[in-house]
Order: structure tokens, then sequence, then C-alpha cells
């Protein structure tokens, strides 16, 4: 896994088909989110490409609010968007893994949440199954 | 006797699937009504559910990934939240069903208002979802749900004369039935083999239990072992009506004519058998769907969920599941009647069904999932036709229910 | 910018004629493996739909036959287009430039 096979030069991917609506998982095997929209590098907007413009790089991953409009329309403020970096992504196959475990990343702070705030309460929610 | 266990997770999906507290009334209904003219359907309701499971066992055995993963990640997000609202208020009317027959279970024996069981009912399935191991629930319940074979004991027990009773296996409308509630049950019975809660739990139950590619022949034995049993139960309940219900013609409205037979056939040891048989079967079915509610939500936002993990580290799918189980008890307290509740989410199932099922067909030949274990041609010959079959069933499904007013 | 923007938008040529819709964005490695980096190659234009292609009609994904036959045909005529052959970005469309290319839409064989 660590050969970032998945990641080497020349490789070609469709967003759509098999970046987007993924599943992400961190360095041990826990699910974090799904890949809800990409956030690429900013391009002109409403105006002519000058010929030879660069071409944009992915910047994150997205999840969270960005779903509903994805679906529904809209756009939400920028400062709700959950983001992943997409430095951290070391595989893409059927789901996408990254390089370090869900607590690192700001996309984990509902599960967090409710970790802390019901299940953590409730009797036996920090212990494993018996 | 590890062999054994290690087929529990496709028995307690079929029991779930074939024998919960809706599909003991309903093939009670049929067999007193129609005697064993609609047996083909639980047959072919058997074969397709054992195809469309070991499909997407063997997804979740090869790649790891679920099924409700699949689903988002093959048919988009918008589609594929379509399909999560569907299959997730399914899995909520049939919770709630489970629960209410879970209450209606221990009424019967203890002719105790259901009422009072209800609370009783819905915190114990939250309690085993919460603490008790994967391996332990499924174990337990399917092997105490066993105790329906009293059911296929009790046929022949009951000494039928098989020169009346083998004529009926052939299709035909009964004289005294008319042809649009025979479809209504024919529809009903197939979306009750092959509802989608089936597939959601056991391909997720693989990973629960940690399936491999080395799984693969494990996956297969479930599916050959625990389907075709759910359907032998689910036939044999039917058949005790048709042999003591129909003659008498006693129609069955609940649980207490499901039972007849069985007291008519072996007396109070046989009653015991049955009512444990129930009691877990519900049970289990109840705990399927819950877990089901929990799974299919977790999969399609990328939450991390599983039994496997403590609650803490899958809080998420933790929580949707123990509100689930609030919003049901609160619902049945309120007197509705669950086995009604699931003559209608078998007939929605039905509809959802096609959405399910095509994107796990469809990823189950992508090589990219499944590398050298993609479908081979007679799996996806069969696939085909059986797609056919429910696209065909789904489209029917509401018209029928509302010509025959869900089969009166 | 949010690829959402991108996707489902109409696609037009350089005399306004509508060619089709955004069905999905090419995306191509460039760098090590350790600092990799994803750069826009292109858009992938349908003609008549941009619904989910299911994962046929660009991939070595080939059965059931019947299926495969059947999004094919719903899919037909998609194209690929470079990134050097867009001319602008507005809110719901993409313009291409004069004498823009068709490229085939298929997906250089994935071994994975």
């Amino acid at each position: 896994m660590t050969d970032r096979k998945s990641m080497r030069a020349g490789r070609v991917v469709d967003a759509e088909f098999q970046l987007i609506d993924r599943q992400v998982i961190d360095s041990e095997g826990m699910p974090v989110v799904a890949v809800d929209d990409l956030e690429v590098s900013d391009v002109p907007w409403n105006t002519d490409l000058p010929p030879g413009t660069e071409a944009p790089i992915v910047e994150n991953l997205l999840s969270g609010p960005v779903l509903g409009t994805r679906i529904f329309g809209g756009r939400p403020p920028e400062s709700r968007w959950q983001r992943i970096a997409w430095k951290h992504v070391v595989d893409i196959g059927t789901a996408l893994t990254l390089d370090a475990p869900a607590k690192e990343f700001d996309a984990g702070w509902t599960e967090r949440w409710v970790r802390d705030h019901v299940v953590g309460k409730i009797p036996g929610g920090r212990h494993d199954p018996e | 006797m590890k062999k054994l266990l290690s087929l529990a997770l496709g028995i307690l999906t079929a029991i779930g699937g074939f024998v919960d507290i809706g599909d003991l009334v309903t093939n009670a209904v049929v067999g007193s009504r129609f005697g064993l003219t609609l047996v083909w359907v639980t047959v072919l309701g058997v074969v397709g559910i054992a195809l469309y499971a070991n499909m997407a066992g063997r997804v979740a055995a090869v790649s790891g990934r679920a099924t409700f993963e699949i689903i988002r990640e093959r048919l988009g997000a918008r589609a594929g939240l379509a399909n999560l609202a569907a299959s997730f208020l399914i899995n909520l009317m049939t919770m709630t069903a489970e629960i209410g027959g879970v209450a209606l279970v221990f009424q019967l024996v203890t002719g105790i208002s259901p009422m009072l069981w209800i609370p009783l009912a819905g915190f114990g399935v939250w309690v085993v979802v919460w603490r008790a191991k994967f391996t332990a629930l499924e174990n337990a319940t399917g092997l105490l749900g066993l105790g329906l074979m009293v059911f296929v004991v009790a046929v022949f027990l009951l000494k039928p004369d098989w020169g009346q009773l083998g004529p009926q296996l052939i299709p035909r409308i009964p004289a005294t039935e008319d042809g649009t509630t025979y479809w209504y049950y024919a529809i009903a019975l197939f979306g009750a083999a092959m509802t989608p809660y089936e597939v959601f739990f056991f391909s997720s139950g693989g990973v629960e239990e940690k399936w491999t590619v080395k799984s693969l022949g494990e996956v297969k034995a479930n599916v050959l072992v625990g389907f075709p049993l759910g359907g032998l139960l689910s036939i044999s309940i039917a058949a005790c009506a048709a042999i003591v219900l129909l003659p008498q013609a006693i129609s069955v409205t609940s649980l207490s004519q499901v039972v007849i037979p069985v007291i008519q056939a072996g007396g109070t040891i046989a009653f015991a058998f049955a009512v444990v048989g129930m009691a877990a079967a519900v049970f289990g079915a109840a705990l399927e769907t819950t877990l089901s509610s929990g799974y299919t939500i977790a999969q399609y936002f990328g939450w991390s969920w599983g039994k496997f993990r403590r609650p803490a580290e899958a809080a998420r799918f933790h929580l949707v599941m123990l509100i689930g189980v609030i919003i049901a008890v609160l619902v049945l307290l309120t007197g509705v009647d669950p086995i009604a509740v699931t003559e209608f989410s078998v007939v929605f199932s039905a509809i959802a069904l096609p959405l399910t099922y095509i994107p796990i067909l469809i990823v189950s030949n992508d090589k990219q999932y499944m590398g050298e274990f993609r479908n081979g041609r007679l799996t996806n010959a069969l696939s085909l036709v059986f797609l056919a079959i429910i696209l065909v069933a789904s489209i029917a499904a509401i018209p029928l229910m509302v010509i025959t007013g869900a089969g009166q | 910018m949010i690829l959402s923007d991108v996707l489902r938008s109409e696609v037009v040529d350089a005399a306004g004629h509508r060619l089709g819709r955004v069905a999905d964005v090419r995306f191509r490695f460039e760098g090590p493996p350790s600092a990799s980096r994803a750069r826009m190659a292109g858009i992938i234009v349908s003609p008549r739909t941009s619904a989910s292609f299911l994962g046929y009609e660009r991939s070595t994904l080939d059965r059931p036959v019947i299926l495969d036959r059947l999004l094919r045909f719903v899919h037909r005529g998609s194209f690929l287009v470079d990134w050097d052959d867009i001319h602008r970005f507005e809110d719901g469309r993409v313009r291409l430039r004069k004498g823009y290319e068709r490229r085939s839409a298929t997906l250089p064989g994935d071994d994975e």
C-alpha cells in the first residue's frame, strides 16, 4: 500500500466516476467520510482563458454540506466545507486511502462530537462488545 | 460444530427475512386461502435472494466494500439518496413491526397486553445491538429460530391426504379467490423473500465477520443452507394452514391462528417449540432490520460502522439505530397493528428492490472490485432473468395493492 | 472552485451550438507518487444525458452483455475534450475553442 502505485505519474482518473461518492478510509482502515465533492484550484471565471493557461489541480476532497447543495442546488459558505488535502491521499482504488488516522482530520469532527456528547455518555459505549 | 456455527449468518439472515412477524402471518393467510398454489413463488424467491445475497456477499468478501457504499458509488449521490430514503423508511417500518411482533409473541404466551411488552422488547433489541458481539447475536437467534422446524414436523404429524395436497402445488387460482388477489399475494410473498434488508444485513454481516477472498466458500455455504431453510420454514407454515385451516375456512388474523395446526399436531410441547422459534425469529428480524438501518445510513454517508467496533468508534451508526428504536417504540405505543405495517412495507420493498439490485449486479462484474472473481456467465444470465422479474413485480405492486385493497 | 460548478454544465462550441453536458472531468497525475498532483486534463461531454454511466462506456467493464450494450447505446457519442480546447467557464456553461478536437472518452486500461 505504501508504494502508492495508484498515484503514479501519468495515471488518468475521471472525477465523478472514480473519486466522487467514494469511501475515504484512514491509515488504520476506519471509514472517515464519503467524497462529496472536490475542490480544485481557481480558474478565471467568465473570462476567456488565454491559450497555454495552466490547468487547475485538485486541492482538497470535500465532504459535509456540499453533498446537500450538490444534489439540491446552491453553495454552502466556505467556512462549512470539510476539507481533506489531496496530499494525504495515498491510494485510489475502490476506495480512497489516507496517510493518517481519522482524528487528524477536520472531517471527522461530527463523529467525535457524537462520541463525546451522546454515545460516550451511555453506559458501555466505550467498551468492546461482549 | 464450528462449521455449523459459521453458517449462522446465513441462517439468521434467512430467518429474519422469511419468517419474521409479517411472514409468519402472511404464510398462514396464504395457506388458509390459497392452499399450496403459491409455493412456487416462495421457491422462486429463494432462488432470487440466494443469487442476489451471494453476489453482494462475494463483493464484500473480495473488495471489502459494503452494499450501500456501492449503491452510492454506482448510482451517484442523487439516485443513491432516493434509494437510501426508501430503504431507510422500509427498514424503520419493518423494525417497528418486528418489535411489535416480539410483543405479540409474548402476548400469545402470557395473555398480557402487548402494550406492556413493547417498551421491554424495544429495550431488549437496543441492548443487544449496543453490547452483544455480532457472532453471539447471530448464533443465539439463528439457533433458537430453528425451533420453527416444528412446523415442518407438524406437517407430517397431521397425516394429511398427500393425494389432495400434491396437486395444489400446481399454480392455479382457487375457485374461492380472484386473479388479482392471487397475484397480489404472489408479489407480497416474492417481496417478502427478496427484501433488500436481507442483502444489506448479509453483506455487512460479512464485513463484520471479516470475510476475505478465502471466505468465498463460506459465503456460498451460508447462502445455500440459509435461504432454502428459510423457504422451507415458510412453506411448512403455509402447508400447516392449508391442511388444518383451509378445509375449515378459518381465517388468519393473528398469531393465534398461525399456531393452531401445531397444537393440533403435537400439543403443548409442539406449541412451546413454536413459541420459542417465533420469538427468536421475530427478535432476530428486529435485530436484522435495526442493524440494517444503521448500516445503510452509515455506508451512504461514509461513516464508521460495525458491531465489531466499540460504540465509541462508530458513534453516529449507533445513534441512528438508537433513534430508530425509540421512534419504533413510540409509534407502536399509539396502538398501530404491527402486522398491517409489514404488509405495506413488503410492497414498498418490491419497489426499492431494482435500485438496490442493479448496482450489485454491475459491481460484481467489475474487475476493479472483483479481480478474477467476477460473475460467471451463468450467474449473469440468471441475474438478468431475475432483474426482469423484479422490474415486473415492482411495477405491478402498487396497482395491485390498490385494486385488491391490500389483499382483502 | 468546486467541481460541481463544472459537472453537468452545458457545453457549447465557439459558434454557440449546444454539444451536450459535462458528464465528468478527467485528471492526470503528475509528479512522484509521494507528492502527486492531479491536474485537470479535460472534460467528458455527453450529448444525450449527464446521468451516471454506471461504469460501462469508458472502462473495461463489459458484462452483463445486455446492460453493456444498452448503456453504450444510451451514451453513444460521448467524447473527451482536452483542457487546451476549453475557451471559457461560465455559470452553468463551458465554451470550447474554435476547432476543438473530439477525442475518445475511453479510460486507458487500469490494471489496478
